[in-house]
């Protein structure tokens, strides 16, 4: 992988992957919005709508609450750049991410967790009790979330013999996609955690604002004009991202190992194709089923956890 | 300058005597004294720093006379090696910053008539840790062992008008002295089946057979425990840390636990001969235990002191983990595995004690300027005291393992070393490395959540309390040694390759570990794609980081002239106040509930109403966790003890014909028992 040899060369590459990112992002919220909108029988919003509503956020005029400081203000911001600076980390079109050197996945995991704190501590700014419900409600589902997304990343990680996530890809390249019980198992685990982290039914559901059963829109409540659209813009990014780590881990066939422009058209419609599948299962989980108490959300985590451990356990025992 | 240094140690420790000798004299003077006892102490700390770094840069270790008693024939020596210079480092980071902030602190905190006992508290206790992480013999270690722990116990009872802190400070005297107990018993056995008090001796390999030793580390691994506040041993913990002057919590939480780590290091990792793999697997469920529980507790406490305190358990446990991971490792002589390990559980020492170091002096201001320790009647302390929470902030991300700073770090390294340990063993028992990856997943996710709420209820939104509506900011003289650990918060996270050049010596020392001196650029871990340590949050990383930032600015900032309107928060159709706001109760209500196995919550709620009941004017929220360990461990232990006091009360009637009876009894045993040995 001489690809990345020099640095001038891997920071162009990891602009554009985090531009690429940053603009398919609505996309894929607009892809899922719609296909749940079909699987109600209702015509749904054309697929643009997601980036005239993020046009009309940004060009609004930013209204602040009086009691905030300027953590409220850095919030959304942090929460932004932490998603576009995870992009970077993670192999989208090619066996190999931008910034390959830094601490693979647990640096990503870890970029993610600061853009939640960062969110999460900005939120009890406003002194509204919303915000702090959606911090403290945000805060323990990804607390219960992250020893299973751990396991299950340390599963392939050990089995690739790598914790460097484009390790990890072109090991799975080289070894061959095997379906293994432990893959399905662990691909199970990492999809219950992806959707509890993205908030999606049946852990919250991005589209409901009453008060008792929001989580990430509790925490968000306040935010106007181009501060929301930071989030909503990052909240994207992280969802694209998430979904492309499930494709990069389980099923990577397909992309780019060379620089060809054959390869990486191979690649990016490998990538679309597997990212829509995926979005497909994230529309189907969200609309046959019913959203859950948030004390019963533990039992989901948990049912995670243990794929996870018998992933782990099938692989290696 | 160099050659000064070769006497360093007992120059500090001279120092530090001769303050505590000038602050007896000036007593009555408070602010000189002040001045005096905090300057030398600083003037001090700086001396050990620099032996400490002469000793790590050149990986030789130093040795001499601390004490020559004549008539005994008795010689203290010291020795500092690489490893004990790794810990006078980490105390004399802390110490300085801490003593610099006390100038501040104790002008306002400490009563006048008490400012001597304090700074001298200080100063021996300083001193007494740096003896007992260089003596060379068992009789000098035990001692400075004693003075560390009396010093102690008077720095905690330093308010001793409050009943609690006379608690506390007799709960950690009881706790400790059970754990020098069994240091004594230890080193007694040691020291009688080697014939010599010498660490070089007693410590050099493995001088008893099997069982014996497996008795030997158990009594170590309690005595040095109690100091390290490992669960279950923690519970005189949680009470001392915050009863204390807030700059010395910050001492007591970053350095005192330190010595309980060196002596697990020091003598159970490396002095008994190669330690057993159950040794380590026992290090690991233990560290493990304090690490998940650590933080469940500090998650429910309201008292930002306590909170602290709690917090520092679940350090102390992510240390012994990585120790554990490291003695597993040697038992299975897996030097690469054991190395990782190694670094990972020392460079959380240096980690933890810069951060916590930095909030504990964040809450003392806080309490300070607001003359309270709950977190329920903080709040709007960003606007009175921005530098303070900023400070805060900074130490608030580094406990929570975010990247650029430096807990992420060495939870890194603990990551690392505990995947590369199910990679290089076999069979069923090593499943425990990932499943202790997984607790300290969830333990640092919790850890984040204690202090967004840490953080965020006391220094947003509106203030919750007069008290904090009149809260100032802290003084300069106090502002720059927090700024000074933030600094190095980032400083530590920004370029983790220093510490691993400083803690090459270390491991260099150690036996058992790999010889490879240039532990930086060997790629660490499980098959490290990083050329080099200094790439483990590599500077390109930051900048993309800070580029993400600038462009999220650029995104949010509208074409043309950005006025920012301010409008009040919407208060739900009433008046925002702060009563409306989300509490710190509230806040970790959630994680309460789903752990309250662990927990055993009792609440009740009552509504007072005057009229009708579906109109209460008053409701009334009363929640309380059950103290596991103090009222199923400790406290059938504690009537198990009285209940022997009690059966024993006979004996000593307080007959002088009984006593005299024994004397005659044992003297005529006595005989027998030598006669039928001759």
């Amino acid at each position: 992988m001489s690809f990345v040899g020099v640095d001038g060369l891997r920071a162009v590459f990891a602009i554009l992957q985090a531009a690429g990112m940053l603009a398919a992002a609505p996309l894929l919220k607009a892809v899922i919005k719609k296909m749940k909108a079909r699987l109600q029988n209702r015509q749904g919003p054309p697929l643009l709508q997601v980036y005239y509503d993020l046009a009309k956020l940004l060009h609004k005029e930013p209204v602040r609450s009086e009691t905030a400081s300027w953590v409220y203000v850095a919030g959304p911001r942090v929460y932004f750049a932490a998603a576009i600076a995870a992009t970077t980390l993670v192999p989208v079109l090619m066996a190999t991410a931008p910034l390959e050197a830094a601490g693979g996945i647990l640096l990503l995991v870890g970029t993610l967790a600061l853009g939640r704190f960062a969110l999460a501590t900005a939120a009890l700014d406003t002194g509204s009790a919303f915000g702090g419900m959606g911090a403290s409600r945000d805060m323990t589902i990804a607390a219960l979330a992250e020893p299973a997304l751990m396991l299950g990343l340390f599963t392939s990680a050990l089995a690739a013999g790598s914790l460097n996530l484009g390790g990890l890809v072109r090991s799975v390249l080289h070894n061959g996609v095997t379906f293994h019980p432990s893959d399905l198992l662990a691909f199970a685990g990492l999809f219950i955690i992806v959707i509890a982290e993205t908030g999606r039914i049946p852990v919250d559901n991005p589209a409901t604002h009453l008060e008792l059963t929001m989580i990430h829109e509790a925490m968000v409540l306040e935010y106007a004009g181009p501060d929301l659209a930071l989030v909503e813009w990052a909240s994207a990014v992280k969802e694209l991202l998430y979904l492309t780590l499930l494709a990069d881990l389980f099923m990577p066939t397909g992309i780019g190992t060379s620089t060809a422009p054959g390869a990486i058209a191979v690649a990016f419609v490998a990538w679309a194709g597997k990212v829509f599948l995926l979005a497909v299962a994230v529309t189907v989980a969200e609309s046959t089923n019913a959203k859950l108490r948030l004390f019963r959300v533990p039992e989901l985590v948990s049912i995670s956890l243990g794929l996870a451990f018998l992933a782990l356990a099938i692989r290696f025992l | 300058m160099f050659r000064l240094l070769e006497i360093g140690l007992p120059v500090a420790l001279v120092l530090r005597l001769t303050t505590v000798a000038v602050t007896l004299a000036l007593a009555r003077h408070t602010s000189w004294c002040r001045r005096v006892t905090l300057g030398g102490s600083i003037v001090a700390s700086v001396v050990t720093v620099g032996v400490s770094i002469r000793v790590l840069a050149s990986g030789i270790a130093i040795d001499g006379v601390l004490l020559r008693h004549v008539a005994s024939a008795m010689v203290f020596g010291y020795v500092i090696t690489p490893l004990s210079a790794w810990f006078l480092l980490v105390l004399g980071l802390v110490a300085v910053p801490v003593a610099a902030y006390s100038v501040g602190y104790f002008a306002h905190a400490i009563a006048p008539s008490r400012t001597a006992g304090v700074g001298i508290g200080l100063n021996v206790l300083l001193g007494a840790i740096e003896v007992v992480f260089s003596a060379s013999d068992v009789i000098g270690f035990l001692f400075a062992w004693e003075l560390m722990t009396l010093a102690t116990a008077g720095l905690v009872a330093t308010d001793h008008e409050a009943r609690t802190s006379r608690r506390a400070a007799f709960l950690y005297l009881v706790m400790s002295h059970v754990g020098t107990g069994c240091l004594v018993v230890a080193f007694l056995i040691l020291a009688a089946k080697s014939g010599s008090v010498s660490f070089s001796v007693l410590l050099a390999g493995p001088i008893v057979a099997r069982p014996l030793r497996d008795g030997l580390f158990v009594l170590f691994a309690l005595g040095f425990g109690v100091k390290a506040g490992m669960i279950p041993l923690h519970v005189w913990l949680p009470e001392a840390h915050p009863a204390a002057p807030s700059s010395i919590s910050a001492l007591m939480s970053a350095v005192l636990i330190t010595t309980g780590v060196y002596g697990l290091v020091r003598v159970c990792a490396f002095g008994l001969g190669i330690p057993a793999v159950s040794w380590g697997f026992a290090l690991m469920a233990l560290g493990t235990l304090s690490a998940i529980l650590g933080v469940l507790y500090a998650l429910t406490q309201n008292d930002i002191k306590r909170l602290l305190a709690y917090s520092t358990i679940e350090n102390a446990g992510i240390i012994v983990l990585g120790l554990g991971a490291a003695m597993t490792a040697l038992g299975y002589a897996r030097r690469d595995l054991a190395t990782v390990a190694v670094v990972a559980s020392l460079a959380h020492v240096l980690n933890h004690a810069v951060f916590k170091g930095l909030l504990f002096l964040g809450a003392g201001s806080v309490v300070m300027a607001t003359g309270t320790r709950e977190l329920e009647r903080f709040g709007g302390l960003m606007r009175r005291m921005p530098w303070t929470g900023l400070f805060f902030l900074v130490g608030a991300m580094a406990i929570a393992g975010l990247p650029l700073l430096n807990g992420f770090v060495s939870e890194w390294l603990t990551f690392q070393a505990l995947l590369l340990g199910f990679t290089s063993t076999s069979g069923l028992l090593r499943l425990n490395f990932p499943l202790s990856g997984a607790l300290l997943a969830l333990t640092s996710a919790l850890a984040a959540a204690c202090f967004v709420k840490a953080f965020g209820i006391s220094f947003l939104a509106l203030p919750r309390s007069s008290a904090a509506t009149d809260a100032h900011e802290a003084p300069l003289v106090m502002l720059v040694p927090m700024a000074s650990l933030a600094v190095l918060c980032v400083v530590l996270g920004f370029a983790p390759g220093l510490v691993l050049r400083m803690l090459s010596g270390v491991t260099t020392s150690l036996p058992g570990l790999t010889t490879s001196t240039n532990l930086v650029s060997s790629g660490l871990g499980l098959a490290s794609p990083l050329p080099s340590f200094d790439h483990l949050v590599p500077p390109i990383f930051g900048v993309a980081l800070v580029g993400s930032l600038m462009v999220s600015a650029v995104v949010a900032a509208r074409t043309g002239l950005t006025i920012v309107r301010r409008a009040p928060t919407w208060g739900c159709g009433g008046e925002l106040s702060a009563q409306t706001e989300y509490t710190a109760t509230a806040f970790s209500k959630p994680l309460m509930m789903i752990f309250r196995a662990v927990y055993r919550p009792t609440q009740e709620v009552e509504a007072l109403a005057e009229v009708s009941p579906y109109f209460p004017h008053e409701v009334r929220y009363r929640a309380q966790i059950e103290p596991t360990f103090e009222r199923y461990v400790y406290g059938p232990l504690l009537r198990a003890v009285l209940r022997a006091a009690d059966g024993m009360k006979g004996l000593q009637a307080g007959s002088l014909h009984a006593y005299l009876a024994y004397v005659l009894v044992l003297g005529v045993l006595l005989l027998l028992w030598l006669g039928g040995t001759s």
